[in-house]
């Protein structure tokens, strides 16, 4: 528990983390209200295809806010100090006092988790009155099971970012290949054109927890099955990796 | 010792140069892309196999993979300017070299110089590898085209480049940097696309997406390749003047 706060307080004490809050925080709304304003005119002609889709778009698009927050959570720890100042890293002092590798790893990531929560919680609370702003009566439901898939999708997109950083050390990579591939343009989106398979990628089937896009093949359920056991696997490598490696190296 | 100054800009280039050049993130960052983009070129190509024979072009479908190739040209900006930032290189560097607009010049000229043979290398490969596959089925192609979409493909690549290397130096540190130009370009400008059509045309990655694609295929109100090379031209001048004024005159 003490490992916890104290992964908590390293957390809220980063400047990185308050950018990954703000951007967690507003992104979603402000991506909700521009694609309802484009959307507009043909959700009230009735023509729209993508009326379901229309607020939660901007939870599955902007969930950067916690991609920087599981990837800073990592690669802070890893950041080289200069060379005046030492050289050293950060987690070296963190493992001299949570000596206990794998204690150290899920009390972060139990830090990750509840900020994440806490993150889309905030944002679900902003988009959905934006969402109604715009687009008044023509709004669709917005149901409590799809709002729950939606936190499910931030915690483990975090969660992925979290594992994958660890793997790699440096923030650079993960941060470029997720804000990418969660990005309008994403790259499983590209693959599942050419084989079904890919639409059983973390992003693809995690999405499928609370939108239902035309070729998902997924329920909701089997959805968040799926980017469970991505995560479980990506944590396991993550535990695997962390309880061998040489930290100085 | 008196070193002439034709003699010191020499010296000033072969530094840089011999900085960019051993920093082994940089090395792997370029030979990542050039992968990457192959297994997207083949994935385009497949996808485009998948349609009705003969209706795609091949040069479309080669340069497809430009909008995620872009990433790998952010990153190579964004490293190649916050590499002197992580420890204390900055002062060293500073040290040796203190008239700072002359040094920021000579490094985004090496970065171009580096960058330029990149993207024409890793652009290539993409448009080769759908040529070759695609050869049977697609209609004829005019080598015409393919070099002035070769050449316009490099030189967006390299403005992108010098842009995100503007804009780390304004920001100074990686991840932020990489934060505001990957949100910029893959959340921002997809989505002023759709509610302010006539004004994105003129916004960086917009205007350069005019260089690399053939005007026939593009929509009726796009720019020509000419008037979009002179605006990216002009967003890079533009950052990049910010950039030289700010560093001239912050405490490092």
């Amino acid at each position: 528990m003490r490992a916890f706060l104290a992964e908590l307080s390293k957390l809220f004490s980063l400047p990185g983390i308050w950018l990954a809050c703000g951007i967690g925080a507003f992104a979603p709304a402000v991506i909700a209200v521009l694609d309802s304003i484009a959307q507009k005119e043909d959700i009230i002609a009735g023509v729209s295809t993508r009326l379901p889709e229309a607020g939660y778009i901007g939870l599955a698009v902007g969930v950067q806010g916690v991609i920087i927050l599981g990837v800073l959570a990592v690669s802070s720890e890893y950041s080289t100090e200069s060379s005046e100042s030492g050289g050293g890293q950060q987690i070296a002092s963190s493992l001299t006092v949570v000596s206990s590798r794998l204690h150290f790893l899920l009390a972060k990531a139990g830090a990750v988790t509840v900020i994440s929560m806490l993150q889309c919680i905030i944002a679900i609370t902003a988009v959905v009155p934006a969402t109604y702003l715009i687009l008044g009566e023509y709004t669709p439901l917005f149901e409590w099971p799809k709002l729950i898939g939606a936190v499910c999708y931030w915690t483990f997109t975090a969660l992925l970012a979290f594992g994958i950083t660890v793997i790699t050390k440096n923030g650079i990579v993960p941060l470029a290949v997720l804000i990418m591939n969660s990005s309008f343009v994403s790259i499983s989106f590209l693959l599942s054109k050419v084989t079904k398979l890919a639409l059983y990628l973390p992003d693809r089937a995690g999405i499928d927890m609370f939108m239902s896009l035309s070729e998902s093949i997924l329920s909701p359920f089997t959805g968040a099955l799926v980017m469970f056991a991505w995560v479980g696997v990506l944590f396991s490598a993550a535990i695997v990796v962390i309880l061998k490696r040489d930290v100085a190296s | 010792m008196k070193v002439s100054f034709n003699r010191r800009l020499l010296r000033i280039f072969a530094a840089e140069l011999e900085k960019l050049a051993t920093l082994p993130t940089i090395r792997f960052n370029l030979m990542a892309a050039f992968m990457l983009n192959l297994v997207l070129a083949a994935a385009f190509t497949s996808a485009g196999l998948q349609g009705a024979a003969g209706t795609q072009a091949i040069l479309n479908t080669g340069l497809a993979s430009m909008e995620y190739l872009q990433t790998g040209f952010i990153v190579l900006g964004v490293l190649s300017a916050c590499s002197e930032y992580t420890g204390g290189q900055i002062r060293t560097t500073l040290t040796v070299m203190p008239w700072r607009g002359l040094l920021l010049s000579a490094k985004l000229l090496v970065l171009a110089l580096v960058t330029v043979p990149a993207a024409f290398i890793i652009a290539g490969s993409g448009i080769l590898y759908s040529f070759f596959m695609m050869k049977e089925t697609a209609a004829g192609i005019e080598i015409g085209t393919v070099i002035s979409s070769l050449t316009g493909a490099t030189g967006y690549l390299t403005l992108t480049t010098l842009l995100s290397a503007a804009i780390s130096i304004v920001l100074r540190r990686s991840t932020p940097a990489m934060v505001v130009l990957l949100s910029y370009y893959f959340i921002v400008s997809p989505l002023t696309m759709g509610i302010l059509p006539g004004i994105s045309h003129y916004f960086p990655d917009r205007a350069g997406y005019y260089m690399y694609t053939p005007f026939t295929f593009a929509e009726a109100d796009a720019l020509t390749a000419l008037q979009g090379t002179g605006l990216s031209l002009s967003w890079t001048l533009m950052f990049i003047s910010a950039a030289i004024g700010l560093y001239r005159r912050r405490d490092a």
